[in-house]
């Protein structure tokens, strides 16, 4: 008797749960992705692979070179030499090694300039490990074109600044100059 | 055949000893037990740890105590955010930091959802050791859905790396409430329909029911914690007896099961998401105005000392020991994880059990391998 009712029960059961596969198979629509060929609808806030944004207006990257970054970084990803120095100052090289990277974020809220993002770019897999080094090039945003344009910035605006302080010491020099003559007529 | 000595009974030759792992669908990550079997009897097990270890204690002393939260992700990397939480209260208490209320507000509503996905794997991969291929489906596609509004919210989808030392990295963003108000209303329902398919099926029932006893008794002498205590019948929810956070402020009940076995460790967890769904729809309500993250000291040294921090993560009381020379980098941090406690239970509780009696129970334990090794 316990042996029917067991199966009966078991039977009951089976009926169920094949009830709610049967609405699952033919209410629902399909939540896999096919992926290669469709792309997931991703976050904006998403944490993928990093870029320095460039500024038209100013046409330099925002980066100066600081190693704020470098410094909060748990696991040393970054490594930068700078350009140039005091207010015009921006990044020769900034490697950052993604091999080792936990995209943890504290880089970006580390940066007071604005200088590092991140994109929605998650693409990482591949099979040498040298693609995952990334270079300047790669990650500025407009490759090394925006390079060569923050550093031409750089150079003009170093130039333009020496300039303006050796004008500014000859006019000094002038001035101080005047009055010892003005003291003697 | 030397390093195994079955720890009771004398070993004869019908034993045979095998090892369940390193690698193996059940073990939820790199564990090897080594079993002594007499035919379908186990007659010892020996869990084989540190497969996973990566030395984070010592990674997370060695920098300055803002940069060691991406490393609890690594923790229990099924509930990242849980593990964040433990070691940004104990950073707090060692600072002296305060945490705006909105930001506390966020912090539970963020680990309770956490707190569902972790559960939702434990459903999922705990019918699936069992036989029920069905139901972790479905329970990874719900997973999904909640995953993809973590994502919303954090960017990540595993390691999120989130609630920190002050606060919370960032606020909702725009239409988060609303979207995970709509995901908790159909999430109920699924649960429901999970209630039917895996909890009423006998061939479940009769594979978890009585199968690996827990007395409180027991459960209280080994220190274990969260559900597997509370599948015990002892009441005990670190969120109700040493509430922290907004979590004074919710309305929620513990639930408990006096049976100790299999199906109640499970029967707590289905409950716990019932429950965890009923915060998260508290916090999104009651959400204060104000900011996401406290004042911060620019250069973080906090003065010599030590704090202690005990937190209710999905498997269990999640605890993290500091201790400050007034330097920048912690000299110890120490965790207390729940799942080394609940591992070390399993040879007690596997003596004398069929071999898929010994899954059922491993997996009821919900270790994650990641936490144990650390």
């Amino acid at each position: 008797m316990t042996l029917i009712s067991a199966f009966l029960r078991g039977f009951v059961s089976i009926l169920q749960g094949m009830s709610i596969t049967l609405l699952n198979l033919v209410g629902r629509r399909k939540i896999t992705l096919q992926y290669p060929y469709q792309r997931p609808n991703i976050s904006p806030r998403w944490r993928g692979i990093f870029y320095l944004p460039y500024n038209d207006e100013a046409g330099r990257l925002n980066c100066v070179g600081c190693t704020l970054c470098a410094q909060a970084c748990p696991t040393g990803v970054i490594t930068m030499t700078k350009m140039g120095a005091g207010k015009h100052a921006s990044v020769n090289e900034f490697t950052m090694d993604l091999g080792r990277c936990m995209f943890c974020n504290l880089c970006i809220e580390a940066c007071p300039f604005d200088a590092i993002h991140m994109s929605t770019r998650f693409e990482l897999a591949s099979v040498d490990r040298g693609v995952s080094l990334l270079a300047i090039d790669k990650l500025a945003q407009g490759g090394a074109d925006a390079v060569e344009r923050t550093r031409r910035t750089i150079e003009a605006a170093l130039e333009q600044e020496a300039a303006a302080k050796a004008a500014a010491a000859a006019a000094k020099a002038a001035a101080s100059a005047q009055p010892t003559e003005g003291t003697g007529a | 055949m030397t390093a195994m000595q079955p720890a009771v009974g004398a070993s004869t030759s019908s034993d045979m000893t095998i090892n369940l792992g390193p690698q193996h669908p059940s073990t939820h990550g790199v564990l090897r037990l080594m079993v002594a079997l007499d035919g379908e009897y186990v007659k010892s097990c020996r869990p084989v740890i540190g497969y996973l270890h990566r030395g984070l204690e010592r990674m997370m002393a060695s920098r300055p105590y803002r940069q060691s939260v991406p490393f609890t992700d690594r923790l229990d990397y099924c509930a990242s955010l849980n593990s964040n939480l433990a070691i940004s209260q104990a950073i707090e208490r060692i600072g002296g930091m305060a945490v705006p209320e909105r930001a506390q507000c966020l912090r539970v509503m963020l680990c309770e959802m956490n707190r569902i996905a972790s559960h939702l794997i434990f459903f999922g991969t705990y019918a699936a050791d069992i036989g029920a291929t069905t139901a972790f489906l479905y329970a990874f596609r719900e997973r999904e859905r909640l995953l993809d509004l973590l994502e919303a919210y954090t960017g990540a989808r595993l390691t999120y790396n989130w609630i920190r030392p002050g606060g919370v990295a960032s606020d909702m963003p725009e239409g988060y409430a609303a979207a995970v108000c709509t995901f908790l209303d159909g999430f109920l329902k699924e649960l429901d329909a999970y209630d039917t398919l895996l909890t009423g099926n006998p061939i479940f029932r009769v594979r978890t029911e009585g199968v690996g006893i827990i007395s409180p008794e027991k459960a209280i002498a080994y220190g274990a914690s969260g559900p597997v205590l509370r599948g015990s019948g002892v009441n005990i929810d670190l969120r109700r007896t040493e509430p922290y956070d907004a979590y004074p402020q919710m309305q929620f009940d513990v639930p408990v099961r006096t049976e100790g076995d299999c199906l109640a460790r499970y029967l707590v967890r289905v409950e716990e998401m019932r429950q965890s769904a009923r915060i998260i729809r508290q916090c999104l309500r009651e959400m204060p105005e104000g900011e996401h993250w406290g004042k911060q000291p620019k250069v973080f040294r906090p003065a010599a000392g030590e704090a202690y921090s005990r937190t209710e993560s999905p498997r269990g009381e999640l605890s993290i020991y500091l201790v400050s020379d007034g330097t920048a980098n912690p000299v110890r941090v120490r965790v207390r994880g729940p799942s080394f406690v609940h591992l070390s239970m399993l040879p007690e509780l596997v003596r004398g059990v069929k071999v898929a009696d010994m899954i059922a129970i491993l997996g009821s334990l919900d270790t994650v391998l990641g936490e144990v090794d650390r």
